[in-house]
């Protein structure tokens, strides 16, 4: 079963030998190679680079391709403030008006064509990307939904619109959905496997005015890309717990919540319809601020948490901060693909406090220089694989010129030596029991060049 | 009183033509403009806050419900001028630099006007500078900021240490709020108060302007 194959069976709600494991790394994706987010949103090929290095550094079965909700409202009209470190933001809102005045319903011929705005460049990124990881890899297209899009357009007067003016509620909510269908048309053109529909607002209304006003643009819009030939999902923000269920009857394949949510109970919700649920790896406390080991603990204590893993997809309550550590994103990818091996080792890290005493070598007094990997386990963990050759390469280079230690967190002593060396994240590697690279592989002539200053 | 419901089961529901009925009737059989005040409109607004807080109603409710306060206020502030009503405290509110999100501070505002305090809003983006010359301007008790971002909320941090190097260190508190805001942040930076919605913000504040 290819991991495709593994997200396409959990979106069909059908048994998996695991768990999907679909990081959202939007912007995120950029500082994987020390781009901006604003350079990545806006070109081509440092998207493209960007998606495949994501690919390689988290070995995700399910990966997302841009994660931007301004796209449809920049082409409509709407102000971006572009930010070096997260997508764009709206800044003004075309469809604002003053509180006497009736507010408008843009024109069908204003719905977004293959040719405006950024969506060649997406769909370019997109078409690229399926070209070199499609067959194995099951791609995101993500759009922006209607009520988050009528946001975008009207500002927060929407919310009072629900009360004063329902008729014309119905008739932006429309628009908006006939914009996410053409959306999510090109973006199956573009060889998308998942449309997600991306609707952060909906936490922040009742279950009656979903139901009012949601359920119908939204049921239509996932027949729609049902129609398509591809699967679906709806993300949401905050604590959507009470609208779960009202998701659940729009027809979408899988939905996707936060940390707001309890996972358990929606699950068994979701289950009870064939409907899929991914989440929620609190994207502050853990991803941000927490370490390789918080967020190992973390994804294997959800896993154990629930019986049956019918149609889970792990990944972020939402788009991943920018500024997530690279170690901690690779900390989950473990704990998904190798569940049993990072049980093994979050409960050896806890063990091995002080009751193994390993010898670090001398390493003011060594005879040659010595490189030092330590790694979650290279056999499996994509980014302590690419470490190792990294490594290995540096040794066939310099040969008997230097010393050279692979060390594996399946280890016992090699845990007590990691945490005594103070490692702070896996994979890194040492020189002369430096810290030279931590979790970014270094290029070959990076690595000979430092290594070179200790010959 | 049953006008003083009146205003309150008005309010609640957004109804903007009866709430400046009820209120202008209230008025004409003589009931003082504090009174109103306190037990039809912000009664009416504490308990949509309430149930805002419990999950009972939501972004859209709240938002008419102050809409109605608001306009109630307006025909109670001549009165609440000429009778030498004060306000409870001054709090300054804003979103930090950086950061355009305005719905969770503006729901902080409404709360805390609910509760009858005067709230100078500055809006979205707002520099670590200007939260302390509004704060300066219009003595206010409290600084309170939002972030709905994870790049933008290290902006609190630079807003609390320019409080401390100030001469508003000890009078102005800092209070901090938004969706990756926790307690734990709160503590590491050392901002004064963290709350998790906005209608607790608006009971904290109350208590750290009366306190």
């Amino acid at each position: 079963m290819t991991p495709k194959e593994l997200l396409f069976a959990t979106l069909e709600h059908k048994p998996t030998p695991r768990p999907a494991w679909v990081p959202f790394a939007g912007a995120h994706a950029a500082r994987l190679l020390g781009y901006t987010a604003t350079e990545f949103l806006q070109n081509e090929d440092k998207m493209v680079r960007c998606l495949l290095e994501v690919h390689r550094m988290f070995k995700p079965d399910g990966e997302c391709c841009i994660f931007d909700l301004q796209v449809e409202a920049e082409i409509l009209g709407c102000d971006l403030a572009w930010a070096d470190n997260g997508p764009p933001s709206v800044a003004s809102h075309p469809l604002a008006c003053d509180e006497d005045d009736e507010p408008i319903v843009p024109c069908v011929c204003t719905i977004p064509g293959p040719s405006d705005g950024r969506i060649p460049l997406i769909c370019g990124a997109m078409r690229r990307v399926k070209e070199a990881i499609g067959d194995t890899t099951g791609l995101y297209g993500l759009i922006t939904g209607p009520f988050t899009l009528a946001s975008h357009l009207r500002g927060s007067d929407l919310f009072m619109d629900m009360f004063d003016r329902e008729e014309y509620v119905h008739s932006l909510l429309d628009y908006c959905t006939q914009v996410a269908c053409k959306m999510a048309e090109y973006y199956v053109d573009a060889g998308m496997d998942v449309i997600a529909v991306v609707d952060p607002l909906i936490s922040q209304i009742s279950t009656s005015a979903f139901e009012t006003f949601m359920a119908d643009p939204f049921s239509r819009l996932f027949a729609r890309i049902r129609e398509l030939g591809v699967y679906s999902s709806f993300f949401v923000c905050g604590d959507a717990t009470r609208n779960i269920e009202a998701m659940c009857k729009t027809g979408c394949h899988a939905i996707s919540v936060d940390e707001n949510v309890d996972l358990k109970a929606a699950k068994a919700i979701c289950d009870r319809y064939g409907v899929s649920i991914g989440g929620n790896i609190p994207l502050t406390t853990t991803m941000l601020h927490g370490t390789q080991q918080d967020n190992m603990k973390w994804v294997v204590d959800l896993l154990d948490s629930l019986e049956d893993h019918t149609g889970l997809v792990v990944a972020p309550g939402c788009d991943m901060p920018f500024e997530t550590p690279f170690e901690n994103t690779i900390g989950c990818s473990q704990a998904v693909l190798q569940t049993d091996q990072v049980r093994e080792m979050v409960r050896d890290y806890t063990a091995t406090e002080d009751t193994l005493d390993v010898e670090l070598p001398d390493y003011e007094h060594l005879n040659k220089p010595l490189v030092e990997a330590f790694t979650l386990d290279p056999a499996t963990c994509a980014a302590c694989t690419y470490m190792v050759a990294a490594t290995d390469e540096a040794k066939a280079a310099f040969g008997d010129r230097i010393d050279y230690r692979v060390y594996r967190y399946t280890i016992r002593e090699d845990i007590a030596r990691t945490k005594k060396m103070g490692v702070p994240n896996l994979p890194s590697l040492y020189i002369n029991g430096k810290l030279a690279f931590q979790s970014i592989i270094p290029s070959r002539e990076e690595l000979e060049k430092a290594i070179e200053q200790y010959l | 009183m049953s006008i003083l419901n009146d205003i309150s089961d008005a309010l609640q529901q957004g109804r903007v033509p009866k709430v400046k009925e009820f209120v202008q009737q209230a008025l004409d059989e003589g009931i003082p403009a504090s009174e109103i005040l306190e037990q039809g409109l912000l009664s009416g607004m504490n308990t949509i806050g309430e149930k805002f807080k419990n999950n009972e109603v939501f972004v859209p409710e709240v938002l008419i419900a102050a809409r109605a306060m608001n306009k109630g206020t307006e025909i109670l502030r001549p009165h609440l001028v000429a009778a030498g009503v004060e306000d409870k405290g001054t709090v300054v509110i804003g979103t930090v630099k950086g950061d355009l999100h305005d719905i969770g501070k503006n729901l902080v505002r409404m709360m805390m006007e609910g509760k009858g305090l005067k709230v100078i809003d500055l809006g979205v983006d707002v520099p670590v500078e200007r939260f302390l010359d509004a704060a300066r301007e219009n003595h206010a008790q409290i600084i309170a900021c939002s972030a709905l971002l994870t790049t933008t909320m290290g902006e609190m941090r630079n807003i609390v240490e320019a409080v401390e190097d100030s001469e508003l260190k000890g009078k102005v508190r800092v209070m901090i709020g938004g969706a990756p805001i926790t307690q734990a942040y709160c503590d590491q930076i050392g901002a004064d108060c963290y709350t998790p919605d906005a209608a607790s913000a608006a009971d904290a504040a109350l208590q750290l302007c009366t306190a």
